[in-house]
């Protein structure tokens, strides 16, 4: 439920072009970034090598290569999937599973900063939403855990 | 003008509280109908939940927009990366019905439902489109001709285009009509659009990061601008913060940044210290001071004001 997916068809596309190529600012100044590699050994089922490199993480995601593509799908779309792919297998920058952590535990990357708040006289933060938050992704992940029984069991 | 949220977002109120101050201060100033509303979380941040997990990515954004719709309001935020996940998941449930229907489904036990009704929009086509340049203009006291400003767009305040359908978003033109509507020179340079790069210290590569700050700043450097403007906290954290960073190593730019509220308060009349600009980590009086140099010789030249006068030169 809820999950990303991949259009092979438009990567296959993405195989041959490469037209964001030349406006993607980590293809231009990142030594060794190169998308077309990791697409094309994803085609051909290879994509496994790149799921401990850094350069699947290197993607800025600013979308250049979406608004340039044809398609309007780009280079961004493979490499979400390689991290999704790798965070799975808990496979990550240690800077994102911290960030991750305090996602799923107070709903938010920070807390807002409050004697800086008082200096400059800012009115009390409102409430957030975080048992809300905590309550709607549990009901999230028992609904992908009830699915996952009912595919297992028509396989039976 | 319909009622907004403000959706302030993690990092200005987390680490940039002077941005919300800036940000208040202007909405006030042109009586705005904002509103502050209970229940927000993070956005979320793409990068970081749109990677780990989609579900809890739409599903947090989606929950966020549900709470505008619920009291009908429109949504604006003064962070570029809130605006864009917000709209890019708001988009992405208004084609998909089935998933959309998932999301209900979950956000009904809660008590919620999302709608997608409420625009969402980043300050900066908010000031353009519903404020307007003539009501900027008339709140103006003094205007920045003579300054050489290099405006930083920032990925996310344009793209991804299907969901934010607010400007063309490889070659934008409306925060430069709001800085050039303020008299300042909107500077055109080579890596103008390019991301500030801030992404890389999220992911350990503190080192790619200053490279990619060091690439912009150079060039503003050798152009003469007297600062870098901008409306997105994180590119904000890495002009800032980054280049403090390198200035301690010897690496010197000086290139002041300023978040584009701040520089319409201070032609409003407020002064650098009401509007939060000495919580900077790079000094702003540089700018500050050509900036008055600049307009006291404009008051107080009455020759050069001859000469700008109607049929001056005959």
């Amino acid at each position: 439920m809820l999950d990303a997916t991949l259009n092979f068809k438009l990567l296959e596309v993405c195989s041959r072009c490469g037209a964001c190529f030349s406006i993607c600012p980590s293809c231009l100044n990142i030594p060794g970034y190169d998308p077309r590699a990791v697409i094309k050994d994803m085609l051909s089922g290879d994509h496994e090598k790149w799921l401990g490199s850094k350069h699947i993480w290197e993607c800025l995601e600013c979308h250049h290569c979406l608004e340039i593509c044809f398609q309007h799908y780009g280079f961004e779309n493979a490499m979400t999937a390689m991290r999704t792919m790798a965070a799975k297998k808990g496979i990550h920058p240690a800077q994102v599973k911290r960030g991750w952590e305090m996602f799923v535990k107070t709903s938010r990357l920070g807390e807002p900063a409050m004697p800086a708040r008082k200096k400059l006289g800012l009115p009390e933060p409102k409430a957030g939403g975080v048992d809300e938050f905590k309550k709607l992704y549990e009901l999230l992940k028992k609904k992908r855990e009830e699915e996952r029984a009912a595919d297992k069991a028509a396989g039976e | 003008m319909k009622e907004f949220a403000v959706f302030w977002g993690c990092t200005i109120q987390t680490r940039f509280p002077f941005i919300e101050k800036s940000t208040r201060i202007v909405l006030d100033s042109f009586k705005l109908p904002y509103r502050d509303i209970d229940g927000f979380t993070c956005c979320p941040e793409k990068s970081l939940v749109n990677n780990i997990d989609h579900g809890a990515f739409v599903l947090t954004a989606a929950r966020n927009v549900a709470l505008v719709d619920e009291k009908n309001y429109d949504l604006v935020s003064p962070c570029t990366g809130c605006v864009s996940n917000l709209a890019t998941v708001q988009s992405e449930l208004k084609v998909n019905s089935r998933e959309k229907d998932e999301v209900n489904s979950l956000l009904k036990e809660v008590g919620r439902e999302f709608k997608g009704t409420a625009r969402l929009q980043h300050l900066i086509p908010f000031f353009h489109d519903v404020v307007g340049i003539h009501t900027i203009k008339r709140h103006m006291k003094k205007d920045f001709s003579g300054m050489r400003i290099a405006l930083h767009y920032g990925c996310h305040m344009i793209r991804p285009s299907h969901a934010l359908r607010n400007d063309d978003p490889l070659n934008p033109r409306k925060f430069d009509n709001l800085i050039r509507a303020m008299g300042a020179e909107s500077l055109q340079y080579i890596t103008k659009m390019m991301c500030c790069g801030q992404g890389l210290d999220r992911i350990d590569e503190h080192d790619m990061a200053l490279h990619f700050a060091r690439i912009k700043l150079k060039e503003l450097k050798a152009m003469g601008a007297d600062a870098i403007v901008l409306c997105c906290p994180s590119c904000f954290l890495q002009f800032d913060n980054n280049q403090f960073l390198m200035e301690k190593e010897g690496e010197k730019f000086g290139i002041p940044v300023i978040y584009y509220t701040e520089l319409l308060g201070l032609s409003m009349g407020f002064t650098p210290d009401e509007l939060g600009m000495s919580s900077h980590r790079i000094d702003v009086a540089p700018f500050i001071k050509k900036w008055e140099k600049l307009s006291a010789g404009k008051a107080g030249n009455p020759f050069e004001e001859g000469l700008n006068e109607p049929g001056a030169l005959g």
